[in-house]
């Protein structure tokens, strides 16, 4: 229909009193990797948990691949094509990390040898076979959040969603997960990262789009994001360019 | 090498199983068993140890494989056991078509009992009580009957030894059968365990959101658990009733059984292929020779008088293990198997099978 993988129009989504998504738009170019931005609080996850069937958006469509998925449940969802990850991470911890990552390839075949072998193949992607059989658990926060990955590439989405895969990470252990989101990118494989770490959005996205209170402010490349009055108004306040006063 | 060993000690208990009937009569056997058991006695433990090694082991793919924690599989069992002899007594239908269709009824149930908990997002506890709440339902139901016999229970009709009633005068043959329903258990487990659907399981038990994000239909894969679960232990309830011949709503349909199958599911370490069996190996022999030793034999003397009388300390307690070793008082047979478990459950949390497989690691390391 377009070369749009994921289009979501005017979704929202209301606890109670607070509206934590209003309206929101978003569309995904197949190839990209896209990032959603915001301050804490933006909506950001509400957003992700809409678009990945986890909750259900009380206004607006989403399309996957031309498919309104509203409504379907994160499993369907999955066999489409489209994954997610936690931010909370979830590994399966009494599992090894060879089979936690299994467990996602068992979303293309029935066999255990071959889910084994595609386990294998995306831990040798994500350099993390020499952690095979320890038990997730063990895991530092950094091994879980690649672990967290490498479960979500083995499902062989065509889109991934990230939500904050980088948050609490050591600069290494950062620049090696970005690393890895780039070979994710290589595989042919659509990004819809949801993070912090302003390096990430700058070096990796084609596009980003900014949230701020449950709406939409701007999107747009990375450059012009960093531009746009609205998103910097957003993150450092609405005095950012007037001088500091004396008061404080 | 650490999994060679397993195998090996499986195997020689395995065959110790398969032989123990040739023997159990020898003078050996006889010399060495506590005073109060026979052969048959033996047979009988053997039978009560893979019958519930096996229900165990069926409760385990819902429970322990997937973790939902049923508290209700005497239903199950009770199902089986109802619906085999029923078919039998009104159709004269054999027993090994009536388990099937025991089998197959449990199925049905389990998969609409999961489907109704499970629609309504019901986890842990939540869930265990609905189970609880399930056999008592089914066991008022059973009382209150009259095609169940109420709380007479069935009586299924004697007749004589015959593989096509499933009816022997003799221990072996069902001492034989249970065995094959263990070994039958282990092996379903197994191949579950090792297939897509087991790895599901465990997904699901570990965090059903991330595996619903993996694309695993959660609520789809617990009701198939459910009634594999309900189906295997069903099964496990027909032979129950060919072997006592004789089943009340009351002995079937009880929560100290439903209770008693997930102890030895637990205690040898749930969620892991020969746990359950491992479990039952241990508790069963436990409770039948605590409760044969306690309560044979009487010495006469009253427990409290004992603890009253005037005599010196040690003396005292001289007398204390005379009373115990001549079999006094038969509550200290589910006071002693109490505190057993409550010390596996202390030095073992997770189970005696991951103790010993983790022993196992660390004698390797030093």
């Amino acid at each position: 229909m377009s070369d749009f993988i994921l289009e979501a129009t005017n979704i929202s989504k209301r606890f109670g009193g607070l509206v934590a998504v209003k309206e929101a738009s978003i569309s995904v170019k197949r190839g990209d990797i896209v990032g959603l931005i915001g301050p804490n609080g933006a909506g950001k996850t509400t957003f992700f948990n809409m678009l990945s069937g986890f909750m259900p958006a009380d206004t607006g469509e989403i399309f996957f691949k031309g498919k309104k998925i509203n409504g379907m449940r994160p499993s369907n969802i999955c066999k489409l094509g489209m994954t997610r990850t936690f931010q909370i991470v979830k590994p399966f911890p009494e599992l090894t990390v060879l089979e936690n990552v299994m467990i996602g390839a068992f979303n293309t075949t029935s066999s255990t040898t071959d889910a084994k072998k595609i386990a294998m193949e995306v831990l040798n992607l994500v350099g993390y076979a020499s952690y095979a059989d320890m038990s997730a658990g063990s895991l530092t926060v950094a091994g879980r959040k690649r672990v967290e990955v490498a479960k979500a590439l083995a499902t062989k989405p065509e889109l991934m969603l990230l939500d904050e895969v980088l948050a609490g990470l050591t600069p290494t252990e950062m620049w090696s997960m970005i690393d890895v989101l780039g070979k994710v990118r290589d595989q042919g494989v659509t990004v819809l990262i949801v993070e912090h770490v302003m390096a990430v959005i700058m070096n990796l996205c084609d596009q980003v789009f900014v949230l701020n209170y449950g709406e939409k402010i701007a999107e747009g490349t990375p450059a012009e994001v960093s531009e746009n009055p609205k998103v910097l108004e957003a993150y450092l306040g609405d005095d950012y360019g007037k001088p500091a006063s004396g008061a404080n | 090498m650490g999994r060679s060993v397993g195998f090996a000690i499986y195997g020689v208990i395995g065959l110790i199983c398969i032989g123990l009937p040739f023997f159990a009569e020898s003078d050996v056997v006889v010399a060495v068993m506590p005073p109060g058991l026979s052969g048959s006695t033996l047979l009988h433990i053997g039978i009560l140890i893979f019958l519930f090694g096996y229900l165990a082991t069926s409760w385990n793919v819902l429970g322990g494989f997937c973790g939902q924690l049923s508290l209700g599989h005497a239903a199950f069992f009770a199902i089986g056991a109802y619906t085999s002899s029923l078919l039998y007594i009104h159709f004269g239908l054999t027993p090994w078509v009536g388990m099937l269709a025991g089998a197959a009824v449990a199925a049905v149930v389990g998969y609409g009992l999961g489907y109704v908990s499970f629609k309504y997002g019901l986890k842990g506890p939540f869930f265990a009580l609905v189970t609880i709440a399930f056999a008592e339902i089914l066991r008022l139901l059973m009382l209150y009957w009259d095609f169940t016999g109420g709380p007479l229970g069935l009586l299924i009709p004697l007749t004589e030894d015959s593989w096509s009633d499933m009816q022997f005068m003799a221990k072996e043959p069902y001492y034989y059968m249970a065995f094959g329903l263990m070994i039958f258990g282990i092996l379903a487990t197994a191949k579950i365990g090792s297939s897509r659907f087991g790895y599901y399981l465990r997904a699901i038990r570990e965090s059903e959101e991330a595996a619903e994000a993996l694309g695993i239909h959660s609520m789809r894969n617990k009701m198939h658990a459910a009634a594999i679960s309900a189906a295997m232990t069903a099964l496990g309830g027909t032979f129950y009733a060919q072997y006592t011949q004789y089943i009340v709503p009351d002995d079937v349909v009880k929560i100290a059984l439903s209770i008693e199958i997930i102890l030895f599911a637990v205690i040898g370490g749930s969620g892991l292929v020969m746990g359950p069996v491992v479990g039952a190996f241990i508790l069963v022999p436990i409770g039948e020779m605590t409760r044969v030793i306690f309560s044979t034999a009487a010495t006469g003397v009253s427990f409290v008088a004992l603890v009253n009388s005037d005599i010196p300390a040690v003396e005292k307690f001289a007398k204390y293990l005379d009373y115990l070793a001549s079999g006094g008082g038969g509550g200290l047979a589910l006071l002693l198997y109490g505190a057993i478990l409550i010390f596996v459950c202390l030095v073992m949390p997770r189970g005696v099978l991951p103790a010993l497989k983790s022993l196992q690691s660390w004698g390797k390391k030093s």
